[in-house]
Protein backbone atom coordinates (compact mmCIF):
# COMPACT_ATOMS: atom_id res chain seq x y z
CA UNK A 1 0.00 0.00 0.00
CA UNK A 2 1.12 3.44 -0.86
CA UNK A 3 1.58 5.92 1.98
CA UNK A 4 -1.46 8.08 2.64
CA UNK A 5 -1.26 11.69 3.69
CA UNK A 6 -3.98 14.13 4.69
CA UNK A 7 -5.04 17.65 3.82
CA UNK A 8 -1.94 19.10 5.46
CA UNK A 9 0.16 17.44 2.78
CA UNK A 10 -2.22 18.72 0.08
CA UNK A 11 -1.74 22.25 1.41
CA UNK A 12 2.04 21.91 1.28
CA UNK A 13 1.96 20.59 -2.28
CA UNK A 14 -0.57 23.28 -3.27
CA UNK A 15 1.83 26.03 -2.15
CA UNK A 16 4.62 24.58 -4.29
CA UNK A 17 2.30 24.13 -7.26
CA UNK A 18 0.93 27.68 -6.87
CA UNK A 19 4.49 28.97 -7.13
CA UNK A 20 5.05 26.99 -10.32
CA UNK A 21 1.85 28.16 -12.03
CA UNK A 22 1.93 31.76 -10.75
CA UNK A 23 3.09 33.19 -14.13
CA UNK A 24 -0.25 32.17 -15.61
CA UNK A 25 -2.06 34.05 -12.84
CA UNK A 26 -0.09 37.25 -13.45
CA UNK A 27 -0.71 37.02 -17.19
CA UNK A 28 -4.43 36.60 -16.53
CA UNK A 29 -4.69 39.65 -14.24
CA UNK A 30 -2.36 41.71 -16.45
CA UNK A 31 -5.06 41.63 -19.12
CA UNK A 32 -7.44 43.40 -16.75
CA UNK A 33 -5.07 46.29 -15.96
CA UNK A 34 -3.70 49.39 -17.65
CA UNK A 35 -0.02 49.39 -18.62
CA UNK A 36 0.74 51.81 -15.76
CA UNK A 37 -0.89 49.44 -13.31
CA UNK A 38 1.08 46.51 -14.72
CA UNK A 39 4.36 48.33 -13.98
CA UNK A 40 3.19 49.76 -10.64
CA UNK A 41 5.60 49.61 -7.74
CA UNK A 42 4.93 47.65 -5.55
CA UNK A 43 3.28 45.32 -8.05
CA UNK A 44 -0.43 44.65 -7.76
CA UNK A 45 -1.40 41.12 -6.76
CA UNK A 46 -5.02 41.80 -7.77
CA UNK A 47 -6.18 44.19 -10.49
CA UNK A 48 -7.17 47.42 -8.66
CA UNK A 49 -9.79 48.50 -11.24
CA UNK A 50 -10.44 45.46 -13.45
CA UNK A 51 -11.73 46.17 -16.94
CA UNK A 52 -12.65 43.78 -19.74
CA UNK A 53 -11.74 46.34 -22.39
CA UNK A 54 -8.26 44.95 -23.17
CA UNK A 55 -9.45 41.37 -23.39
CA UNK A 56 -12.16 42.50 -25.81
CA UNK A 57 -9.77 44.53 -27.97
CA UNK A 58 -7.14 41.79 -27.97
CA UNK A 59 -9.71 39.17 -28.92
CA UNK A 60 -11.01 41.08 -31.95
CA UNK A 61 -7.51 42.00 -33.10
CA UNK A 62 -6.38 38.39 -32.79
CA UNK A 63 -9.42 36.67 -34.28
CA UNK A 64 -7.92 36.12 -37.77
CA UNK A 65 -4.70 34.80 -36.20
CA UNK A 66 -6.66 32.41 -34.02
CA UNK A 67 -8.37 31.08 -37.12
CA UNK A 68 -4.97 30.50 -38.74
CA UNK A 69 -3.75 28.71 -35.62
CA UNK A 70 -6.67 26.31 -35.78
CA UNK A 71 -6.04 25.68 -39.49
CA UNK A 72 -2.36 24.95 -38.85
CA UNK A 73 -2.94 22.78 -35.78
CA UNK A 74 -5.71 20.65 -37.24
CA UNK A 75 -3.93 20.46 -40.59
CA UNK A 76 -0.81 19.22 -38.82
CA UNK A 77 -2.82 16.77 -36.76
CA UNK A 78 -4.52 15.38 -39.86
CA UNK A 79 -1.32 15.00 -41.89
CA UNK A 80 0.60 13.54 -38.95
CA UNK A 81 -2.05 10.88 -38.33
CA UNK A 82 -2.45 9.99 -42.01
CA UNK A 83 1.29 9.48 -42.30
CA UNK A 84 2.07 7.99 -38.88
CA UNK A 85 -0.76 5.49 -38.48
CA UNK A 86 0.00 3.17 -41.43
CA UNK A 87 3.69 3.23 -40.52
CA UNK A 88 3.06 2.36 -36.89
CA UNK A 89 0.76 -0.49 -38.01
CA UNK A 90 3.42 -2.33 -39.97
CA UNK A 91 6.21 -1.46 -37.58
CA UNK A 92 4.33 -2.79 -34.57
CA UNK A 93 2.76 -5.92 -36.02
CA UNK A 94 5.08 -7.28 -38.70
CA UNK A 95 8.65 -8.47 -39.06
CA UNK A 96 10.73 -7.31 -41.98
CA UNK A 97 14.38 -6.99 -42.80
CA UNK A 98 14.93 -3.22 -42.58
CA UNK A 99 12.98 -2.75 -39.37
CA UNK A 100 15.85 -1.75 -37.11
CA UNK A 101 17.23 0.77 -39.61
CA UNK A 102 13.73 2.20 -39.84
CA UNK A 103 13.50 2.59 -36.06
CA UNK A 104 16.85 4.29 -36.17
CA UNK A 105 15.56 6.69 -38.83
CA UNK A 106 12.55 7.62 -36.67
CA UNK A 107 14.73 8.20 -33.63
CA UNK A 108 17.24 10.17 -35.69
CA UNK A 109 14.66 12.49 -37.28
CA UNK A 110 13.07 13.09 -33.90
CA UNK A 111 16.40 14.26 -32.52
CA UNK A 112 17.19 16.72 -35.31
CA UNK A 113 16.89 20.24 -33.90
CA UNK A 114 14.28 22.37 -35.63
CA UNK A 115 16.83 25.09 -36.19
CA UNK A 116 19.03 22.67 -38.14
CA UNK A 117 16.46 22.19 -40.89
CA UNK A 118 14.80 25.59 -40.80
CA UNK A 119 17.45 27.22 -43.02
CA UNK A 120 17.68 24.53 -45.71
CA UNK A 121 13.90 24.15 -45.62
CA UNK A 122 13.50 27.89 -46.04
CA UNK A 123 15.63 27.76 -49.19
CA UNK A 124 13.81 24.66 -50.48
CA UNK A 125 10.41 26.20 -49.73
CA UNK A 126 11.42 29.41 -51.50
CA UNK A 127 11.99 27.40 -54.67
CA UNK A 128 8.88 25.26 -54.17
CA UNK A 129 6.70 28.35 -53.52
CA UNK A 130 5.80 27.04 -50.06
CA UNK A 131 6.71 30.19 -48.16
CA UNK A 132 3.61 32.00 -46.89
CA UNK A 133 1.56 28.86 -47.34
CA UNK A 134 -0.29 27.00 -44.63
CA UNK A 135 0.47 23.75 -46.41
CA UNK A 136 4.20 24.45 -46.27
CA UNK A 137 4.01 25.18 -42.54
CA UNK A 138 1.97 22.02 -41.95
CA UNK A 139 4.61 19.98 -43.81
CA UNK A 140 7.41 21.48 -41.72
CA UNK A 141 5.51 20.91 -38.49
CA UNK A 142 4.63 17.30 -39.36
CA UNK A 143 8.19 16.22 -40.19
CA UNK A 144 9.10 16.13 -36.51
CA UNK A 145 5.74 15.17 -35.12
CA UNK A 146 5.45 12.04 -37.28
CA UNK A 147 8.38 10.15 -35.69
CA UNK A 148 7.23 11.37 -32.26
CA UNK A 149 3.72 10.06 -32.99
CA UNK A 150 4.99 6.73 -34.32
CA UNK A 151 7.13 6.11 -31.26
CA UNK A 152 4.21 6.80 -28.92
CA UNK A 153 1.67 4.86 -31.01
CA UNK A 154 3.94 1.81 -31.04
CA UNK A 155 3.92 1.58 -27.27
CA UNK A 156 0.12 1.65 -27.23
CA UNK A 157 -0.35 -0.73 -30.16
CA UNK A 158 2.01 -3.38 -28.88
CA UNK A 159 -0.81 -4.67 -26.67
CA UNK A 160 -3.20 -5.34 -29.58
CA UNK A 161 -3.28 -9.15 -29.94
CA UNK A 162 -1.59 -10.31 -33.15
CA UNK A 163 -3.97 -13.27 -33.22
CA UNK A 164 -6.78 -11.01 -34.37
CA UNK A 165 -4.77 -9.95 -37.40
CA UNK A 166 -3.68 -13.52 -38.18
CA UNK A 167 -7.29 -14.71 -38.01
CA UNK A 168 -8.43 -11.96 -40.36
CA UNK A 169 -5.62 -12.84 -42.80
CA UNK A 170 -6.74 -16.48 -42.82
CA UNK A 171 -10.28 -15.26 -43.52
CA UNK A 172 -8.87 -13.57 -46.59
CA UNK A 173 -9.05 -9.93 -45.51
CA UNK A 174 -6.59 -7.56 -47.21
CA UNK A 175 -3.93 -5.71 -45.25
CA UNK A 176 -5.54 -2.35 -45.80
CA UNK A 177 -8.92 -3.64 -44.62
CA UNK A 178 -7.34 -5.13 -41.51
CA UNK A 179 -5.67 -1.79 -40.89
CA UNK A 180 -8.86 0.26 -41.17
CA UNK A 181 -11.43 -2.17 -39.73
CA UNK A 182 -9.54 -3.97 -36.97
CA UNK A 183 -6.39 -2.13 -36.16
CA UNK A 184 -7.54 1.50 -36.07
CA UNK A 185 -10.59 0.96 -33.83
CA UNK A 186 -8.49 -0.99 -31.35
CA UNK A 187 -5.87 1.77 -31.32
CA UNK A 188 -8.37 4.46 -30.32
CA UNK A 189 -6.86 5.27 -26.89
CA UNK A 190 -3.38 5.62 -28.37
CA UNK A 191 -4.67 7.75 -31.23
CA UNK A 192 -6.50 10.00 -28.77
CA UNK A 193 -3.40 10.50 -26.65
CA UNK A 194 -1.19 11.20 -29.65
CA UNK A 195 -3.74 13.59 -31.15
CA UNK A 196 -3.79 15.65 -27.97
CA UNK A 197 0.00 15.89 -27.86
CA UNK A 198 0.35 16.67 -31.55
CA UNK A 199 -2.33 19.35 -31.32
CA UNK A 200 -0.65 20.97 -28.31
CA UNK A 201 2.79 20.94 -29.93
CA UNK A 202 1.48 22.34 -33.23
CA UNK A 203 -0.60 24.98 -31.44
CA UNK A 204 2.36 26.19 -29.41
CA UNK A 205 4.99 26.04 -32.16
CA UNK A 206 6.81 29.29 -32.74
CA UNK A 207 9.76 28.77 -35.06
CA UNK A 208 7.94 27.29 -38.07
CA UNK A 209 5.50 30.18 -38.60
CA UNK A 210 8.25 32.64 -37.64
CA UNK A 211 10.48 31.42 -40.44
CA UNK A 212 7.99 30.38 -43.12
CA UNK A 213 4.97 32.69 -42.83
CA UNK A 214 5.89 36.30 -43.49
CA UNK A 215 2.46 37.37 -44.76
CA UNK A 216 0.57 38.96 -41.86
CA UNK A 217 -2.87 37.62 -42.86
CA UNK A 218 -1.58 34.02 -42.88
CA UNK A 219 0.13 34.10 -39.48
CA UNK A 220 -1.02 32.09 -36.46
CA UNK A 221 -1.46 33.66 -33.04
CA UNK A 222 2.01 32.62 -31.79
CA UNK A 223 3.48 35.22 -34.16
CA UNK A 224 0.30 37.34 -34.25
CA UNK A 225 0.91 38.43 -30.66
CA UNK A 226 3.77 40.52 -32.03
CA UNK A 227 1.17 43.07 -33.21
CA UNK A 228 1.15 44.27 -29.59
CA UNK A 229 4.94 44.57 -29.58
CA UNK A 230 5.18 47.62 -31.82
CA UNK A 231 7.97 49.98 -32.76
CA UNK A 232 6.79 52.46 -30.15
CA UNK A 233 6.80 50.12 -27.19
CA UNK A 234 4.85 47.15 -26.02
CA UNK A 235 1.12 47.25 -25.23
CA UNK A 236 1.64 44.96 -22.27
CA UNK A 237 -2.00 44.78 -21.18
CA UNK A 238 -3.22 43.64 -24.58
CA UNK A 239 -0.22 41.34 -24.97
CA UNK A 240 -1.15 39.67 -21.68
CA UNK A 241 -4.84 39.51 -22.53
CA UNK A 242 -3.94 38.03 -25.92
CA UNK A 243 -1.50 35.58 -24.29
CA UNK A 244 -4.26 34.40 -21.99
CA UNK A 245 -6.65 33.92 -24.91
CA UNK A 246 -3.93 31.97 -26.74
CA UNK A 247 -3.38 29.76 -23.67
CA UNK A 248 -7.02 28.88 -23.04
CA UNK A 249 -7.40 26.04 -25.59
CA UNK A 250 -4.28 24.14 -24.42
CA UNK A 251 -5.22 24.85 -20.81
CA UNK A 252 -8.64 23.25 -21.24
CA UNK A 253 -7.08 20.28 -23.01
CA UNK A 254 -4.50 19.88 -20.23
CA UNK A 255 -7.06 19.97 -17.43
CA UNK A 256 -9.46 17.60 -19.20
CA UNK A 257 -6.90 15.20 -20.60
CA UNK A 258 -3.93 15.50 -18.24
CA UNK A 259 -3.72 11.74 -17.94
CA UNK A 260 -3.45 11.23 -21.70
CA UNK A 261 -0.66 13.82 -21.91
CA UNK A 262 1.31 12.16 -19.14
CA UNK A 263 0.82 8.69 -20.61
CA UNK A 264 1.86 9.86 -24.07
CA UNK A 265 4.91 11.77 -22.89
CA UNK A 266 6.29 8.94 -20.82
CA UNK A 267 5.61 6.39 -23.55
CA UNK A 268 7.46 8.59 -26.03
CA UNK A 269 10.40 9.23 -23.75
CA UNK A 270 11.26 5.69 -22.72
CA UNK A 271 10.92 4.00 -26.08
CA UNK A 272 14.19 3.03 -27.84
CA UNK B 1 4.13 -12.00 -38.78
CA UNK B 2 5.28 -11.44 -42.32
CA UNK B 3 3.88 -8.95 -44.78
CA UNK B 4 4.41 -8.92 -48.58
CA UNK B 5 6.99 -6.38 -49.72
CA UNK B 6 4.52 -4.40 -51.81
CA UNK B 7 2.02 -3.90 -48.96
CA UNK B 8 4.85 -3.02 -46.61
CA UNK B 9 6.07 -0.44 -49.05
CA UNK B 10 2.62 1.14 -49.45
CA UNK B 11 2.16 1.45 -45.69
CA UNK B 12 5.58 2.98 -45.18
CA UNK B 13 5.94 5.27 -48.17
CA UNK B 14 4.12 8.33 -46.75
CA UNK B 15 6.23 8.51 -43.59
CA UNK B 16 9.45 7.61 -45.39
CA UNK B 17 8.91 10.25 -48.05
CA UNK B 18 8.07 12.97 -45.55
CA UNK B 19 11.02 12.25 -43.29
CA UNK B 20 13.59 11.74 -46.02
CA UNK B 21 12.60 14.77 -48.09
CA UNK B 22 11.93 17.28 -45.31
CA UNK B 23 14.05 15.85 -42.46
CA UNK B 24 17.11 13.96 -43.69
CA UNK B 25 17.68 15.71 -47.00
CA UNK B 26 17.85 19.20 -45.40
CA UNK B 27 20.53 17.94 -43.01
CA UNK B 28 22.65 16.74 -45.92
CA UNK B 29 21.84 19.88 -47.86
CA UNK B 30 23.22 21.89 -44.91
CA UNK B 31 26.64 20.37 -45.47
CA UNK B 32 26.68 21.58 -49.08
CA UNK B 33 25.34 25.01 -48.10
CA UNK B 34 28.08 25.35 -45.51
CA UNK B 35 30.72 24.95 -48.22
CA UNK B 36 29.16 27.57 -50.47
CA UNK B 37 28.98 31.31 -50.58
CA UNK B 38 25.18 31.47 -50.23
CA UNK B 39 23.12 34.57 -49.67
CA UNK B 40 19.54 35.12 -50.77
CA UNK B 41 20.41 36.58 -54.19
CA UNK B 42 23.13 34.10 -55.08
CA UNK B 43 20.78 31.31 -54.03
CA UNK B 44 17.83 32.41 -56.15
CA UNK B 45 20.04 33.11 -59.15
CA UNK B 46 21.90 29.86 -58.59
CA UNK B 47 25.27 31.60 -58.69
CA UNK B 48 26.54 30.51 -55.27
CA UNK B 49 30.12 29.21 -55.55
CA UNK B 50 31.93 26.55 -53.58
CA UNK B 51 34.38 28.31 -51.34
CA UNK B 52 35.82 25.37 -49.41
CA UNK B 53 36.00 25.74 -45.67
CA UNK B 54 36.11 29.51 -45.51
CA UNK B 55 32.64 29.71 -43.88
CA UNK B 56 33.96 27.49 -41.12
CA UNK B 57 37.15 29.51 -40.86
CA UNK B 58 35.18 32.74 -40.49
CA UNK B 59 32.80 31.22 -37.96
CA UNK B 60 35.63 29.84 -35.85
CA UNK B 61 37.27 33.27 -35.93
CA UNK B 62 34.09 35.01 -34.77
CA UNK B 63 34.05 35.75 -31.01
CA UNK B 64 30.23 35.64 -31.13
CA UNK B 65 30.40 31.97 -32.12
CA UNK B 66 32.55 31.11 -29.11
CA UNK B 67 30.26 33.16 -26.89
CA UNK B 68 27.25 31.27 -28.24
CA UNK B 69 29.03 27.93 -27.76
CA UNK B 70 29.91 28.64 -24.14
CA UNK B 71 26.40 30.02 -23.53
CA UNK B 72 24.91 26.83 -24.93
CA UNK B 73 27.10 24.76 -22.62
CA UNK B 74 26.21 26.88 -19.57
CA UNK B 75 22.54 26.92 -20.48
CA UNK B 76 22.33 23.17 -21.08
CA UNK B 77 24.33 21.97 -18.09
CA UNK B 78 22.78 24.28 -15.48
CA UNK B 79 19.26 23.75 -16.86
CA UNK B 80 19.52 19.98 -16.79
CA UNK B 81 20.99 19.74 -13.33
CA UNK B 82 18.47 22.10 -11.72
CA UNK B 83 15.49 20.74 -13.66
CA UNK B 84 16.29 17.22 -12.58
CA UNK B 85 16.87 18.15 -8.94
CA UNK B 86 13.65 20.18 -8.75
CA UNK B 87 11.71 17.60 -10.76
CA UNK B 88 12.95 14.90 -8.40
CA UNK B 89 12.01 16.82 -5.25
CA UNK B 90 8.57 17.51 -6.71
CA UNK B 91 8.16 13.83 -7.58
CA UNK B 92 9.00 12.95 -3.96
CA UNK B 93 6.23 15.30 -2.81
CA UNK B 94 3.77 13.52 -5.08
CA UNK B 95 4.98 10.04 -4.19
CA UNK B 96 2.10 9.30 -1.79
CA UNK B 97 -1.67 9.48 -1.79
CA UNK B 98 -3.36 12.70 -0.67
CA UNK B 99 -6.55 14.65 -1.41
CA UNK B 100 -6.67 16.62 -4.71
CA UNK B 101 -3.57 14.83 -6.00
CA UNK B 102 -4.94 14.46 -9.54
CA UNK B 103 -5.81 18.13 -9.90
CA UNK B 104 -2.49 19.31 -8.49
CA UNK B 105 -0.60 16.98 -10.81
CA UNK B 106 -2.47 18.34 -13.83
CA UNK B 107 -1.60 21.90 -12.73
CA UNK B 108 2.12 21.07 -12.57
CA UNK B 109 1.98 20.40 -16.32
CA UNK B 110 0.98 24.02 -17.05
CA UNK B 111 4.48 25.35 -17.84
CA UNK B 112 4.77 22.58 -20.45
CA UNK B 113 1.33 23.29 -21.88
CA UNK B 114 1.68 27.08 -22.11
CA UNK B 115 2.77 28.18 -25.58
CA UNK B 116 6.38 29.36 -25.55
CA UNK B 117 5.40 32.77 -26.93
CA UNK B 118 3.24 33.27 -23.84
CA UNK B 119 5.78 32.20 -21.23
CA UNK B 120 8.56 33.98 -23.12
CA UNK B 121 6.65 37.27 -23.24
CA UNK B 122 5.73 36.92 -19.59
CA UNK B 123 9.37 36.57 -18.54
CA UNK B 124 10.38 39.42 -20.79
CA UNK B 125 8.10 41.60 -18.64
CA UNK B 126 8.81 39.84 -15.34
CA UNK B 127 12.59 40.30 -15.70
CA UNK B 128 12.65 43.71 -17.38
CA UNK B 129 14.39 46.63 -15.64
CA UNK B 130 11.08 48.02 -14.34
CA UNK B 131 9.29 44.66 -14.36
CA UNK B 132 7.57 42.61 -11.68
CA UNK B 133 10.62 41.01 -10.09
CA UNK B 134 12.49 44.29 -9.61
CA UNK B 135 9.41 46.13 -8.37
CA UNK B 136 8.69 43.30 -5.98
CA UNK B 137 12.23 43.13 -4.59
CA UNK B 138 12.43 46.93 -4.31
CA UNK B 139 9.16 47.00 -2.39
CA UNK B 140 10.55 44.41 0.02
CA UNK B 141 13.72 46.50 0.30
CA UNK B 142 15.83 43.49 -0.66
CA UNK B 143 17.58 45.47 -3.36
CA UNK B 144 18.38 49.19 -3.52
CA UNK B 145 18.11 49.62 -7.28
CA UNK B 146 16.72 47.51 -10.13
CA UNK B 147 18.81 44.51 -11.15
CA UNK B 148 19.26 44.37 -14.93
CA UNK B 149 18.40 40.69 -15.28
CA UNK B 150 18.19 40.51 -19.06
CA UNK B 151 19.81 43.74 -20.20
CA UNK B 152 23.41 43.20 -19.12
CA UNK B 153 25.88 41.00 -20.95
CA UNK B 154 26.88 39.19 -17.79
CA UNK B 155 23.46 38.30 -16.42
CA UNK B 156 21.24 37.66 -19.44
CA UNK B 157 22.25 34.05 -20.10
CA UNK B 158 21.84 33.09 -16.44
CA UNK B 159 18.39 34.67 -16.26
CA UNK B 160 17.39 32.78 -19.40
CA UNK B 161 18.74 29.58 -17.88
CA UNK B 162 16.60 30.14 -14.79
CA UNK B 163 13.52 30.56 -16.96
CA UNK B 164 14.38 27.40 -18.82
CA UNK B 165 14.61 25.52 -15.53
CA UNK B 166 11.02 26.53 -14.83
CA UNK B 167 9.98 25.42 -18.32
CA UNK B 168 11.57 22.00 -17.84
CA UNK B 169 10.15 21.16 -14.42
CA UNK B 170 6.96 19.42 -15.68
CA UNK B 171 8.79 17.16 -18.11
CA UNK B 172 11.45 16.07 -15.61
CA UNK B 173 8.87 15.71 -12.88
CA UNK B 174 6.62 13.48 -14.93
CA UNK B 175 9.41 11.16 -16.10
CA UNK B 176 10.96 10.82 -12.64
CA UNK B 177 7.56 10.43 -10.98
CA UNK B 178 6.54 7.67 -13.40
CA UNK B 179 9.85 5.98 -12.69
CA UNK B 180 9.22 6.15 -8.93
CA UNK B 181 5.90 4.37 -9.37
CA UNK B 182 7.76 1.32 -10.69
CA UNK B 183 9.77 0.85 -7.50
CA UNK B 184 8.24 -2.08 -5.57
CA UNK B 185 6.56 -0.98 -2.36
CA UNK B 186 7.97 -3.97 -0.44
CA UNK B 187 11.45 -2.45 -0.56
CA UNK B 188 10.26 0.53 1.45
CA UNK B 189 8.26 -1.63 3.82
CA UNK B 190 11.12 -3.92 4.68
CA UNK B 191 13.47 -0.98 5.15
CA UNK B 192 10.96 0.49 7.60
CA UNK B 193 11.10 -2.69 9.63
CA UNK B 194 14.86 -2.21 9.74
CA UNK B 195 14.26 1.32 11.04
CA UNK B 196 15.22 3.42 7.99
CA UNK B 197 14.38 7.13 8.16
CA UNK B 198 12.71 9.05 5.32
CA UNK B 199 15.93 10.41 3.84
CA UNK B 200 17.70 7.09 4.19
CA UNK B 201 14.94 5.54 2.10
CA UNK B 202 15.41 8.20 -0.58
CA UNK B 203 19.20 7.80 -0.65
CA UNK B 204 19.42 3.99 -0.38
CA UNK B 205 16.27 2.88 -2.23
CA UNK B 206 14.69 5.56 -4.42
CA UNK B 207 17.85 6.96 -6.00
CA UNK B 208 19.59 3.65 -6.81
CA UNK B 209 16.37 2.10 -8.14
CA UNK B 210 15.70 5.19 -10.23
CA UNK B 211 19.16 5.22 -11.82
CA UNK B 212 18.13 3.95 -15.29
CA UNK B 213 15.27 6.47 -15.44
CA UNK B 214 17.57 9.26 -14.28
CA UNK B 215 20.06 8.40 -17.03
CA UNK B 216 17.35 8.26 -19.71
CA UNK B 217 15.89 11.55 -18.52
CA UNK B 218 19.34 13.13 -18.47
CA UNK B 219 20.16 12.09 -22.04
CA UNK B 220 16.79 13.18 -23.35
CA UNK B 221 17.00 16.45 -21.43
CA UNK B 222 20.43 17.25 -22.86
CA UNK B 223 19.25 16.71 -26.42
CA UNK B 224 16.07 18.75 -25.89
CA UNK B 225 17.88 21.59 -24.11
CA UNK B 226 20.70 21.75 -26.62
CA UNK B 227 18.21 22.68 -29.32
CA UNK B 228 16.28 25.36 -27.43
CA UNK B 229 15.66 28.34 -29.68
CA UNK B 230 12.31 30.01 -29.01
CA UNK B 231 12.83 31.06 -25.41
CA UNK B 232 15.98 33.04 -26.11
CA UNK B 233 14.62 34.46 -29.35
CA UNK B 234 11.49 35.75 -27.62
CA UNK B 235 13.03 37.08 -24.40
CA UNK B 236 16.32 38.66 -25.53
CA UNK B 237 16.75 37.84 -29.25
CA UNK B 238 20.31 36.94 -28.27
CA UNK B 239 21.01 40.42 -26.91
CA UNK B 240 22.37 42.59 -25.51
CA UNK B 241 25.03 42.73 -28.19
CA UNK B 242 24.88 39.00 -28.90
CA UNK B 243 25.79 38.19 -25.30
CA UNK B 244 22.94 35.73 -24.75
CA UNK B 245 23.01 33.92 -28.10
CA UNK B 246 22.80 30.15 -28.10
CA UNK B 247 24.18 28.31 -31.12
CA UNK B 248 20.60 27.94 -32.38
CA UNK B 249 19.70 31.64 -32.18
CA UNK B 250 23.14 32.61 -33.48
CA UNK B 251 22.72 30.54 -36.62
CA UNK B 252 19.14 31.76 -37.08
CA UNK B 253 20.17 35.39 -36.90
CA UNK B 254 23.04 34.78 -39.33
CA UNK B 255 20.49 33.46 -41.81
CA UNK B 256 17.50 35.70 -41.33
CA UNK B 257 18.99 38.98 -40.08
CA UNK B 258 22.17 38.97 -42.14
CA UNK B 259 21.17 36.55 -44.94
CA UNK B 260 24.47 34.67 -44.61
CA UNK B 261 23.00 31.25 -45.22
CA UNK B 262 26.35 29.59 -45.86
CA UNK B 263 27.80 30.62 -42.51
CA UNK B 264 24.56 29.83 -40.77
CA UNK B 265 24.67 26.32 -42.25
CA UNK B 266 28.25 25.94 -41.03
CA UNK B 267 27.10 26.61 -37.46
CA UNK B 268 24.31 24.07 -37.89
CA UNK B 269 26.72 21.42 -39.15
CA UNK B 270 28.95 22.01 -36.12
CA UNK B 271 25.86 21.68 -33.86
CA UNK B 272 24.94 18.45 -35.61
CA UNK B 273 28.43 17.08 -34.99
CA UNK B 274 28.12 17.90 -31.29
CA UNK B 275 24.77 16.07 -31.10
CA UNK B 276 26.16 13.00 -32.87
CA UNK B 277 29.20 12.93 -30.55
CA UNK B 278 26.90 13.25 -27.57
CA UNK B 279 24.61 10.44 -28.72
CA UNK B 280 27.63 8.21 -29.29
CA UNK B 281 28.87 9.05 -25.81
CA UNK B 282 25.45 8.49 -24.23
CA UNK B 283 25.05 5.10 -25.92
CA UNK B 284 28.29 4.08 -24.27
CA UNK B 285 26.97 5.33 -20.97
CA UNK B 286 23.84 3.21 -21.42
CA UNK B 287 26.00 0.29 -22.49
CA UNK B 288 28.12 0.41 -19.36
CA UNK B 289 24.93 0.56 -17.35
CA UNK B 290 23.95 -2.95 -18.48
Amino acid sequence: MKKRAGWKWSALVAVVVALIVSPLYFIAIGGFMSTEEIFYKPPYLFPPEPTLQYYREAFFTLLPYIKNSFILSFGTLLLTLIVALPASFVVTKFEFSMKSSLSFLFAFVQMIPYTAVIIPLFLMFTKMKLINSHFGAVLALSVFLVPFAIIILRSYMASIPSGLIEAALIDGAGYFKIFTNIFLPLSAPGIASVSILVFLLAWGNFIVPLAFIKEESMRPISIGLYVFIGQYGVEWNKLMAGSMIYTIPPLIVALLAGRAIVAGLTAGAFKE
Amino acid sequence: MKIPKISLFLFLIPSLALMLIFGVYPIIYNVFLSLKDVNLISYIRGTAQYIGFSNYREILGDPLFWKALSNTAIFTVISIVLQMVLGFLLALLFNREFPLKGLLQALVMIPWVMPIMVSGSFFRWFLSDNGFLNNFLLALNWIKEPVRWITTEKMAIYSLTAVNVWLGIPFNFILLYTGMQQIPEELYESSEIDGATGWQKVVYITLPMLKPVVIATFILGCILTFKVFDLVWIVTKGGPGGASHLLSTFSYSLAFDRFQFGKSAAVLVLMQIIVVLFIGFSNRMKWEER
